[in-house]
């Protein structure tokens, strides 16, 4: 009697063709950008996407050609922050989904963009509950059509703004294996530190390459008189890089303007370039186009 | 999982417009020898059945509607923009769906969408109906044995 390996398909069905032909095109849009960061922290609420949009901003300022995947699925906010609304015609065709066009030319993909209306939340059945033990298998699907059909067109930085913890990176390593490194994000206070440290040695780990750690909302300078005051406490952010054995890229004051949206086509970064926050933020850009550069 | 006929020794392949699942995710696929036509079904439950539709691929092989682009995303998610929804149960310029034939094709798991459309237009089409609603449907259904 014939066993399975005697047996050349599956019947009919071709489910290993149609795997098959789904990472060639994922990996024929991926071979159209050149570099791919992915922005995280363990911790919610430290500014992943404020400072993804503004980073991009700098980055594209400097003549790079940069888009940004939101895959914050359940709670996607860069598309309100770089002026791509949720009713945003979405332009379908031979091609794919086209990005949408956010500040500064920055394209952007984003769950937000698929949805009806901006209360509409993603939930993946008619039926609550229905789907409750696959999503995460479901999420990843998702990301990789997000990634693999979205017309992406050349790009020289594609930013992953990851949603809060570390347990995405998991699936990002596996459908972008050339991924240039991550950027952790924390802010001072001991808990963000504490979580951070844990995705840190995560991405150890599993190998993903650390491209530094920022410190976010570091200090608040006040507008009167410049002075700058702490807003949380906890230990300094650099010791926690010493002891992790990454980079420092810089800490970003609280300004409360970076996480305004841009319906307009402006952006933080451009419009306050003289502001502490903004010019911090340069400096971290650079700091990641000197690891990009170092390790191309 | 591949299926193989015991007396030929031959592999069964997928009967690709003999499926009708039912609503509750029970997936039940035909496959039959082509040697000497002898016919089985595979009845799955709702878990296992789940975890193919996860994975974005389809039953009986990928369809064109497959390579649409977010295919599985804008199948699976309950409310997305229309045009993601490319799904319609309209191929057949004379044939009607009504609405809650249309409503029921679409609960069905989309990987298995097309061969149930495919099933269901076939009947109507070798049976002269130009409407197809829940009643055809649950002809279909009773016809094809799932």
């Amino acid at each position: 009697m014939k066993t399975y390996n005697d047996l050349a398909g599956d019947g009919g069905s071709n489910f290993v063709g149609q795997v098959t032909s789904q990472l060639e095109k994922l990996r024929t849009r991926l071979d159209k950008i050149k570099h791919k960061i992915a922005l995280m922290s363990g911790k919610g609420g430290v500014g992943k996407s404020s400072l993804t949009a503004n980073i991009a901003g700098c980055l594209a300022e400097r003549g790079y050609k940069v888009g940004i995947l939101d895959i914050d699925l359940n709670g996607p906010s860069i598309g309100n922050l770089l002026g791509v609304p949720n009713d945003v015609k979405l332009n379908v065709d031979n091609d794919g989904v086209h990005a949408g066009e956010g500040a500064k030319g920055i394209k952007i993909m984003s769950m937000d963009m698929l949805l009806p209306t901006p209360d509409t939340p993603v939930m993946w059945t008619h039926k609550s509950g229905e789907t409750a033990s696959w999503v995460s298998m479901l999420e990843n699907t998702a990301i990789r059509e997000l990634i693999a059909d979205t017309y992406w067109g050349e790009l020289d930085y594609l930013l992953l703004d990851m949603p809060p913890g570390s347990d995405r990176i998991d699936n990002i390593k596996e459908l972008i294996p050339e991924l240039a490194g991550v950027v952790e994000i924390t802010i001072p206070s001991s808990i963000s530190q504490h979580i951070v440290a844990k995705s840190i040695t995560k991405n150890n780990k599993v190998g993903v390459p650390i491209i530094g750690l920022i410190e976010n909302m570091g200090g608040y300078s006040c507008p009167s008189c410049n002075a700058d005051h702490p807003l949380f406490s906890g230990q300094d952010v650099e010791e926690l890089c010493r002891q992790k054995e990454v980079d420092y890229l810089g800490k970003i004051p609280f300004d409360p303007r970076i996480s305004e949206k841009t319906g307009n086509g402006t952006l933080f970064y451009s419009e306050h370039k003289d502001s502490p926050a903004a010019k911090a933020i340069d400096g971290t850009a650079e700091k990641i186009i000197k690891f990009i550069k170092s390790n191309s | 999982m591949k299926f193989l006929c015991i007396p030929c020794d031959e592999q069964m392949e997928t009967q690709t417009d003999g499926i009708m699942p039912s609503d509750s995710k029970n997936l039940a696929l035909k496959f039959k020898c082509k040697k000497c036509g002898h016919s089985i079904a595979m009845l799955t439950n709702k878990f296992e059945t789940e975890f193919v539709s996860k994975i974005g691929v389809e039953m009986g092989g990928g369809s064109e509607e497959a390579k649409s682009p977010f295919n599985m995303v804008g199948n699976t998610l309950s409310q997305a923009k229309e045009i993601l929804n490319k799904d319609k149960p309209a191929e057949k310029q004379e044939l009607v769906w009504t609405d809650e034939a249309k409503e029921r094709i679409q609960r069905v798991p989309f990987f298995v969408r097309n061969m149930a459309k495919k099933t269901v237009i076939s009947y109507a089409q070798e049976h002269g109906v130009t409407v197809i609603d829940a009643k055809l449907m649950d002809e279909v259904r009773e016809k094809v044995g799932m």
